[in-house]
């Protein structure tokens, strides 16, 4: 859920787009990282976990705890956190390690 | 020149937070020539997501809130023409001959040879195990502030917060400033860990604190749905026979931080485990200098500790690489940040920081303060009442005073100290105060009314001559209060000025807007609540039948049969009247809404 008014901060939303998660179209504004776009819209599974098959979301939002891994575009590994949203991006949740060259799956 | 710039700093900065912007402001200004390297989007490190006021002194920006400081560090560095930034850039190791860079944007490594590294990384957060600790829902507390106020988005409706130090507290306020509920901040010690001043903002707007409670589980499959709380015994275990479930869907980690030192140990740096700052951190000396000889550390990755104490670190640092590069004496300057440092980890919340420094032999000296509770009398005239006991690090109260009745004195942890004779009662101090501890009070304002002045940061902010309700120390609704002016202020802490019974004068400390606060009715059909009825009491209708006619209580279409033995209740509470004593109400037909028509005896015909 996104805040409109806030006594202290003012949140610019100037310019609207849209990326996808799971072919899903999601709305995202200018500046928002994938992980707030996505959280902004309900999606809180961001990728599941290697063994048990969990779902695992953002957990500490600056780039440390790699929770929050993502494949964006076709690649994987991609932190949710730190990476902006971009208009038309495909991300996907992910489900494994990532495989090396794994680029020949994108777009 | 750029490329130079980039491959071959004289200063490499890894993190753009308080430690990291402050050195490069002064390694700039001595000409060195600086590159600064951030992850994140935006520069400002974890000061970003901060909307409360810090506290410290004007030279480190006290009462300016954490991401105003970011800003005016930000624009420093932009404006410094030896400072090259990069963002979105991680370090992803420091190698015997080069340290490795990735530019995020272009996806593309890149090495570079710095002179000198001042490693300023920060924290992560600390990890806590619990069943169902990895659902989606279960954040570090700083992610929680990072969505909600570096993005303004909330990840949930009902909020619970483990830990109460000050990030927790800070965090529970926040989320109630974004609207969201706090449903309880758990401490697994018998004890609120962060300042007095920071816990006593929370408890006022009815935000329980529960001490000796400790998360047992997260509820839910696919996400949070809820938690298992339960009180902890002496061993902090919890006691199974206390257990009990919340509803909330986010549950906020505020246990602590864990210092960034990977990179440090990388670069070969020695390691110590030092609990009170935070684990294995890196043996440095007082300049912040670490075993490897162009290796420097500053802000929380050399011992957890908050943004002041980091900026002056940060200073030092830099200060001491710019006297090796440049052949210079900075010993005067480095030496007057020694003693701010010193007086800053002077008190009593320094205690664990004294600890752990002096485990790689920093000593730092402690100091103990008096208590200063004042009784201001002056019952005519308005005043600040200060409620600000524990010594912490601040004075804006006294910077901010333009009369000098406000003394902290040289040791920023000294409680203030005001003299009365000097006040004029101006309530910039109330607005300046960055644990919102100050309140304007004045006990003899008309009648058997006094006027209270509590300092505001929730929306919607309060108008002249609304109805507000007026609560204690600990959140309980007390009574309800008329606005009688608004301070609006500049820094978004606004003071808005009340008057309530004269015998509320001292317990008094928070108001709500009533609508957001659900009410207690008593008269479903005309919407009189418990309040009203109170309020009615009060003003002299002890009877039923005359309530009834001031409020309509009864008058509704159920006829009174939903209200008036709630009503009767509450005047047998208030009044001491037993109900053999009060009248019940008179029954008049119809006991329920019949059409007009029906009693004419049927529908009529319309020619």
């Amino acid at each position: 859920m996104r805040i409109e008014n806030h006594p202290i901060l003012r949140f610019s939303r100037a310019r609207r787009f849209v990326f996808f998660f799971e072919n899903q179209p999601v709305e995202a504004f200018e500046g928002e990282t994938i992980a707030a776009a996505l959280i902004a819209n309900g999606i809180d599974t961001f990728r599941l976990s290697l063994r048990h098959k969990r779902p695992r979301g953002l957990f500490c939002a600056i780039g440390k705890c790699s929770s929050c891994l993502v494949e964006v575009d076709g690649k994987p590994n991609v932190r949710a956190c730190l990476t902006l949203a971009r208009e038309g991006m495909r991300v996907r949740l992910q489900k494994n390690r990532g495989v090396v060259g794994v680029e020949d799956g994108a777009h | 020149m750029k490329m130079e710039h980039i491959e071959r700093p004289e200063l490499l900065i890894i993190g753009g937070g308080p430690a990291g912007l402050s050195a490069a402001i002064v390694a700039s200004n001595h000409g060195v020539r600086t590159l600064l390297v951030d992850e994140g989007v935006k520069l400002g490190g974890q000061l970003v997501k901060q909307t409360h006021k810090f506290f410290g002194d004007e030279e480190f920006y006290a009462s300016k809130r954490g991401f105003e400081i970011a800003d005016i560090l930000v624009d420093e560095v932009k404006r410094s023409p030896n400072v090259l930034t990069l963002t979105q850039t991680s370090v992803i190791g420091i190698y015997e001959d080069a340290v490795g860079v990735y530019d995020r944007t272009k996806e593309k490594v890149f090495s570079i040879l710095p002179g000198y590294i001042l490693v300023a990384a920060g924290a992560s957060e600390r990890f806590l195990s619990f069943p169902g600790n990895d659902l989606p829902g279960i954040y570090g507390a700083g992610a929680v502030q990072t969505l909600v106020n570096q993005y303004g988005v909330l990840p949930g409706k009902r909020f619970l917060i483990v830990g109460s130090g000050n990030i927790g507290l800070i965090l529970a306020y926040q989320l109630y400033q974004a609207g969201a509920d706090v449903v309880a901040i758990v401490e697994i010690t018998d004890r609120i860990g962060g300042y007095e001043v920071h816990a006593a903002k929370v408890k006022r707007l009815g935000i329980p604190v529960l001490t000796n409670h400790t998360l047992v589980r997260a509820i839910g499959q696919e996400r949070v749905r809820g938690a298992v709380i339960a009180k902890v015994d002496e061993h902090y275990s919890p006691i199974p026979s206390t257990e009990r479930e919340l509803v909330v869907d986010v549950i906020c980690l505020a246990v602590g931080l864990v210092p960034s030192v990977e990179l440090v140990m990388q670069a070969g740096a020695e390691l110590i485990y030092v609990n009170e700052l935070g684990g294995y951190v890196p043996r440095r000396d007082f300049r912040m200098r670490t075993t490897v000889d162009n290796l420097f550390v500053a802000g929380d990755l050399a011992g957890i500790e908050e943004a002041t104490t980091a900026m002056i670190e940060g200073k030092i640092a830099a200060l001491t690489i710019v006297e090796e590069l440049r052949n210079l004496d900075l010993s005067e300057e480095i030496e007057r940040l020694q003693k701010k440092l010193s007086i800053f980890r002077s008190g009593p919340t320094s205690e664990k920081v004294r600890r752990g420094l002096e485990k790689m032999g920093i000593h730092y000296e402690g100091v103990s303060f008096q208590n200063v509770k004042q009784t201001p009398g002056l019952e005519h005239k308005l005043k600040p009442v200060i409620e600000c006991f524990q010594p912490i690090p601040c004075n804006p109260c006294e910077t901010s005073c333009p009369t000098g009745a406000i003394v902290v004195g040289d040791n920023i942890n000294n409680p203030p100290k005001i003299d009365y004779e000097k006040c004029t009662g101006c309530g910039i101090c109330a607005i300046s105060c960055p644990g919102l501890a100050i309140f304007m009070i004045q006990e003899d304002y008309t009648g058997n009314r006094s006027l209270i002045g509590v300092p505001y940061e929730f929306l919607p902010l309060p108008q002249k001559g609304d109805v507000v309700l007026a609560l204690d120390r600990d959140g309980n609704i007390v009574s309800n209060a008329v606005v009688e002016k608004v301070i609006k202020s500049k820094n978004l802490t606004n003071l808005v000025y009340i008057s309530i019974d004269r015998d509320l004068a001292h317990s008094v400390r928070q108001i709500v807007m009533p609508e957001s606060k659900p009410a207690s009715y008593v008269c479903r059909c005309e919407d009189v609540t418990v309040e009203d009825v109170m309020r009615a009491i009060d003003a002299g209708f002890t009877d039923y039948e005359e309530l009834r006619r001031y409020l309509r209580i009864g008058m509704g279409p159920c006829g009174g049969r939903t209200c008036s033995s709630l009503a009767l209740n509450l005047l047998t509470r208030k009044t001491g009247r037993s109900p053999y004593e009060l009248r019940p109400q008179i029954s008049r037909p119809p006991i329920f809404p019949v059409p007009f028509a029906s009693l004419k005896g049927g529908e009529e015909d319309e020619g």
